[in-house]
C-alpha cells in the first residue's frame, strides 16, 4: 500500500514544498487521512467515541472528519483533582484516553508533581508538552519522539521561509526560558538546533519553566476564588509576581548588551512585543541609532500583548528601531506541528502535511470552497502526529482565499493575516447563571 | 432566511424598522434624545396612584394571555430565532408571563418590600427618636436596566417592577432575548395607550459596551441607577460610568446546588421523590436559569449514590412547565470534558447521553467545568456538611433534603454566601416580594427622598 501519508509529509524537504496545488493534493491528502484514521482509530479512545458516535467508519471525504476534530480542551479534560491529589495514575489513564499509546505501565512511584510525571513519560519515551494557559490549568499533549523528529525537519524548512533555509550559522537570541515541556520553549530549542552556530545560543531564561509552578498559581486562584485565600497570601502572590518582572527587566537590560555587540551580524532574535520596546529603550540608552541592524536578520515579535500595556504604536516603533530586517511570521498553536509560514504577499501557506478545514462559526459544519473569500472557524487535521489525533478545531476566526493562486504566485488556499479570537467578537448574550469566577476577581495580577 | 428585524419602544411607542444592521438582525436607528427623560420634568407616571398602575398591570396581563392582535405569538416565533433556549421551554415561557401579572403578588411586593403604597404615592411621616417629624417617600427612579436573556420572565419581571416603582426606565435588550420586553411593552401601550405608565417605558438594542451609546446615556444627568444583570461582561464597560449620582444595582450570575442527605437512601419510594425533586431543581428552564441546580451533594456510599444518579439522569428527560423533555445536544467543549471521565472509571461515572435528554457525572469531587445544558454534576460526600466548602458568594439557590438538614445548615449556608435556601424540588418557586440575590429590589430601584422639620 503507498504511503500517502509520509509522501505528504516528505514534501516538505522539495524545495516546491508549497509549490503544490490544491488540486492535486487533495486527493492525497483524503488518502492520508483515511490511513491516519484507520491507524488511530481505535487506540485512541476519544477519537473511538466520537467516530462511533457520528457513525463515521472511514474518511471518504473531508465532511467526515468535521465530527472527529477536538477542541483544545479536550487536553486539559482532566479532574483537576487527580492532579491536586497526587493521582499520576490516574492521569496515565486520563492522558491514554486522548494519546496512541497506553500509559498503563508507565510506573509513577514517587512522582509529586507535574514536571515528574511528564519526565517520567519522557523516561519512556512519550513526549509531554504542557500549554501554561492563562486559566491556570494546563493541557497536556502527548507525541512520540518520531513525531518529534518531524516536527524539527518541518521547523527547519519553513522556519527561514521563503528566504533562506536555517544552516547552524547565526548568532540566535532567544528572549524565553529553554528547557522546560512548553510548545514555546521547543520551538526555541528547535530555532537553537537549526540556525545557532556553536556557541551562538543566547537565552534570556537558563531556568526551566516549571508546569508545578503554574499548577500552584491554578491552586492559589482556585482558593481565592472560593474565599479561603486571605488578603495578606494574595498581597504577597502579587508581589512576588511583581518581583519577578522586575527581575526580569533587569535581566533583559544585561542581555540586550550582549545582543546589540552582534547587531552587524545576521542574527536571529525572538521575542514578544513587550520585551521588544525594553530592548529599544535600552539601546536609546547606549545611544543605538534606528536601522542598524544587518539587513538579513531575522525579527520574531509577537504575543504577550493580553495584560500587558502596550503604547498604541508598538508594532511601529519595533519596525522603525530595527529597520530593513527581515519579518518573518508564521501561523501556529501548541497542538499544531506544520505551523504555517507567512510568503511575501503576507499569507499563510499550508504544508502539505496539513489538511485545512474552515467550518460555520458553530464549528459543525465545513465551508471549504472551490474559489474566493471565506471567513470561518479554523480546523485542521495535522497528519505528522502518530503519538495522538492530529485533528482539531480552534477558537481562531480566519479569512481564507480558496482561489487557485496566492498573489506570491504559489498554489492557494491561503490564511490571510486578520486572525482573531471568536471569543472576542461574541454577540452580548447576558444571563442569570454563572460562576464566581466570571465576576468576582479570582485573578492574581501580575 | 431573512434578516431579523428586532422593533424598538420609545416611551411607549413602538418603533419599526432595519436602518441599523447587526448581521444576525436589524434594529431602527437610534435615537439618543428619544431614549432619556430630562430631568427637571417628572416622569409620566410620578404621581399616578399605584392603584391605578396595579389595575393597568393586570389588565396588560390579561392583554398577554389572549394576545388579542398576535403581538405575543409573533415575538414568540422571532424569540426561537434568536434566542437559544429549545423552541419547548420558550412556548411555555411565554404561555406563563401573563400570570406573573397577578394582583396578590403585585400588592404583596409592594407591602413586603416597602411596607406599603402610601409610601410609593405620597409621604409617610414618622416620628424619630431625637422628636422630629420626618416625612419620607419612595420616590420613583430614573433607571436604564441591562436585562438577562435567559428566561423571558426577567423582562416581565423588570417592567412589574419598574411600573410598581412608577419612574422612567429604558431597558437594554440582549440579544438573546430581542423581542419579550418590546411585546410587553406592546400590550402596555394597547391597554393603557398614550398613558404615563406606558410613556415611562423604553426598550432599545445597542452592542453592549458600545461607547457612543453608553457614554451619552450612562450619566447622572439622565439617570439614577444601572439595573445589571450578567456578568463581568455585561458591566465590564459600564462600570466606567458607575460613580457619585450613578449607581449600580447588581443582579450577579449564580450557581444553585442541591444537598441531598442519607435519608434519601431511606426506601425506594423515597429514592424516587428525591430524585425526581433533584431533576426539577436541575431542568429549570432547561438549567439556563441561575436557580437550576448544578451541582448535587449526596451523602452516601458509591452504590447508594450511583442509583441516584441514574433516577435522576431518567426523571431528567421528563416534560415538566419549565422544562423540555429533551433539550438541546449538547456540543463543543463540555462534550470532551465529559468524553474524558466517561473513560475515568470508577473514579467517574457518567449517567445518560448528549442527545439533551440530561447527562449526570458522578465524582467525589467537584467537575472542573461548569455543568450546563442539561448535565448535573454529583458529588459523593460522606457527610453533607461536606458541601458546604463548596458554597461560595455566587451561589444563589441551595435545595436540601431532608427538612431538618435545611434548618440544620441554612446558617451555615447563608455565612458561606448562599442567598436562597429551599426544599429539594422548589428551586423553581421563585416568588415575587421575596428578597433576589440578597437584597429587595424594589427598595434599591427607588430612591429614598427625606421631608424633614
Amino acid at each position: 500500500m503507498v504511503d500517502h501519508r509520509r509522501e505528504l509529509l516528505d514534501l516538505i524537504v522539495s524545495p516546491d514544498a508549497f509549490g503544490q496545488s490544491a488540486e492535486d493534493l487533495a486527493p492525497l491528502q483524503l488518502a492520508a487521512a483515511q490511513q491516519v484514521f484507520e491507524q488511530q482509530h481505535s487506540a485512541i479512545p476519544i477519537l473511538a467515541r466520537r467516530a462511533d458516535e457520528a457513525g463515521i467508519t472511514n474518511i471518504a471525504s473531508l465532511h467526515d472528519l468535521v465530527p472527529l476534530l477536538l477542541a483544545h480542551t479536550a487536553y486539559k479534560s482532566y479532574p483537576t483533582a487527580f492532579v491536586e491529589k497526587n493521582r499520576w495514575d490516574r492521569m496515565n489513564h486520563w492522558l491514554s484516553t486522548v494519546s496512541t499509546p497506553d500509559f498503563a505501565d508507565v510506573d509513577v512511584s514517587g512522582v509529586e508533581n507535574a514536571d515528574q510525571w511528564i519526565a517520567r513519560l519522557g523516561d519512556h519515551g512519550h513526549l509531554v508538552l504542557a500549554t501554561s494557559g492563562t486559566s491556570g490549568k494546563c493541557s497536556f499533549l502527548n507525541a512520540s519522539r518520531h513525531d518529534r523528529a518531524l516536527k524539527e525537519r518541518h521547523f527547519k524548512h519553513v522556519l527561514g521561509w521563503p528566504e533562506t533555509i536555517p544552516a547552524n550559522d547565526r548568532e540566535v537570541f532567544w528572549l524565553g526560558p529553554i528547557e522546560g515541556p512548553n510548545s514555546a520553549i521547543e520551538a526555541g530549542i528547535i530555532s537553537r538546533d537549526v540556525w545557532a552556530r556553536p556557541g551562538g545560543f543566547h537565552a534570556l531564561i537558563t531556568e526551566p519553566l516549571r508546569i508545578s509552578d503554574v499548577s500552584q498559581m491554578a491552586a492559589f486562584t482556585k482558593r481565592m476564588a472560593e474565599g479561603s485565600a486571605t488578603p495578606e497570601e494574595i498581597a504577597a502572590f502579587q508581589n512576588e509576581a511583581q518581583a519577578k518582572g522586575k527581575a526580569m527587566r533587569t535581566a533583559l537590560a544585561a542581555y540586550t548588551d550582549t545582543l546589540l555587540a552582534h547587531r552587524h551580524e545576521p542574527i536571529i532574535l525572538s521575542g514578544l512585543w513587550a520585551q521588544m520596546l525594553q530592548i529599544i529603550e535600552r539601546a536609546r540608552e547606549l545611544g543605538v541609532p534606528d536601522g542598524d541592524f544587518h539587513p538579513q536578520t531575522r525579527v520574531n515579535a509577537g504575543g504577550g500583548i493580553k495584560g500587558v500595556t502596550l503604547p498604541d504604536d508598538y508594532k511601529e516603533q519595533v519596525a522603525r528601531f530595527f529597520g530593513d530586517v527581515q519579518r518573518p511570521g508564521a501561523y501556529g498553536m501548541t497542538e499544531m506541528a506544520q505551523m504555517l509560514p507567512r510568503c511575501e504577499a503576507g499569507h499563510y501557506h499550508r504544508a502539505p502535511g496539513l489538511i485545512l478545514l474552515l467550518l460555520d462559526e458553530s464549528g459543525e459544519r465545513l465551508i471549504n470552497a472551490d474559489d474566493g473569500l471565506v471567513e470561518g472557524r479554523f480546523a485542521f487535521l495535522d497528519l505528522l502526529y502518530e503519538g495522538r489525533w492530529g485533528g482539531l478545531i480552534s477558537g481562531d476566526k480566519v479569512m481564507v482565499d480558496f482561489a487557485p493562486n496566492c498573489a506570491c504566485g504559489r498554489p492557494g488556499p491561503v490564511i490571510l493575516d486578520t486572525i482573531t479570537r471568536f471569543a472576542a467578537s461574541g454577540d452580548d448574550h447576558i444571563g442569570c447563571a454563572g460562576t464566581i469566577d466570571s465576576y468576582v476577581r479570582g485573578v492574581v495580577g501580575a | 432566511m431573512s434578516t431579523l428585524t428586532v422593533p424598538h419602544i420609545v416611551k411607549g411607542e413602538r418603533i419599526e424598522g432595519d436602518a441599523q444592521d447587526y448581521g444576525k438582525f436589524a434594529t431602527p436607528q437610534l435615537n439618543l434624545t428619544d431614549l432619556v427623560w430630562q430631568r427637571p420634568a417628572p416622569g409620566p407616571a410620578f404621581d399616578v396612584p399605584l392603584a391605578e398602575i396595579i389595575d393597568i398591570l393586570v389588565a396588560l396581563g390579561e392583554w398577554l394571555k389572549r394576545d388579542p392582535d398576535g403581538v405575543m405569538a409573533q415575538a414568540c416565533t422571532a424569540s426561537k430565532r434568536s434566542n437559544p433556549l429549545p423552541e419547548g421551554v420558550i412556548d411555555r415561557s411565554y404561555a406563563t408571563l401573563g400570570h406573573l401579572f397577578d394582583r396578590a403578588s403585585m400588592e404583596f411586593q409592594v407591602e413586603q418590600e416597602l411596607g406599603g403604597a402610601d409610601v410609593l404615592d405620597g409621604w409617610r411621616t414618622l416620628n424619630t427618636p431625637s422628636g422630629r417629624s420626618v416625612s419620607l417617600r419612595a420616590f420613583p427612579p430614573r433607571l436604564v436596566h441591562i436585562v438577562a436573556g435567559n428566561a423571558p420572565g426577567v423582562s416581565a419581571m423588570t417592567i412589574i417592577r419598574g411600573a410598581l416603582t412608577k419612574g422612567v426606565h429604558l431597558l437594554k435588550l440582549p440579544s438573546n432575548d430581542l423581542f419579550t420586553a418590546t411585546a410587553i411593552l406592546t400590550g402596555l401601550s394597547a391597554v393603557a395607550p398614550g398613558h404615563g405608565l406606558a410613556r415611562s417605558f423604553s426598550a432599545a438594542y445597542w452592542r453592549g459596551g458600545d461607547k457612543t451609546v453608553e457614554s451619552m446615556l450612562f450619566r447622572p444627568q439622565f439617570f439614577d441607577k444601572l439595573v445589571a444583570w450578567g456578568g463581568d461582561a455585561t458591566i465590564r464597560s459600564a462600570k466606567e460610568y458607575i460613580g457619585p449620582g450613578f449607581e449600580l444595582v447588581a443582579f450577579d450570575p449564580k450557581t444553585s446546588i442541591s444537598m441531598i442527605g442519607n435519608a434519601a437512601f431511606a426506601d425506594e419510594a423515597t429514592l424516587a421523590s428525591v430524585a425526581e425533586a433533584a431533576a426539577m431543581d436541575a431542568t429549570v428552564m432547561d438549567q439556563q436559569a441561575c436557580t437550576s441546580s448544578r451541582f448535587q451533594f449526596v451523602e452516601g456510599s458509591i452504590d447508594q449514590v450511583d442509583r441516584f444518579c441514574a433516577l435522576l439522569q431518567e426523571k431528567m428527560g421528563v416534560e415538566r412547565m419549565t422544562a423540555s423533555a429533551c433539550g438541546n445536544p449538547l456540543t463543543g467543549a463540555i462534550r470532551d470534558e465529559i468524553d474524558a471521565l466517561r473513560d475515568l472509571d470508577p473514579d467517574y461515572r457518567v449517567f445518560g447521553g448528549f442527545e439533551g435528554r440530561g447527562c449526570v457525572v458522578r465524582s467525589d469531587d467537584p467537575v472542573d467545568f461548569h455543568p450546563d445544558g442539561r448535565v448535573v454534576n454529583v458529588v459523593r460526600v460522606a457527610q453533607l456538611a461536606d458541601a458546604i466548602r463548596y458554597v461560595t458568594v455566587a451561589t444563589q439557590t441551595v435545595g436540601v433534603f431532608p427538612h431538618s438538614a435545611q434548618v440544620a445548615f441554612r446558617d451555615t449556608l447563608a455565612a458561606a454566601g448562599t442567598q436562597r435556601v429551599v426544599a429539594l424540588g422548589s428551586a423553581v418557586n421563585v416568588e415575587a416580594g421575596l428578597s433576589h440575590d440578597g437584597f429587595y429590589p424594589l427598595q434599591r430601584f427607588v430612591r429614598w427622598v427625606n421631608d424633614e422639620d
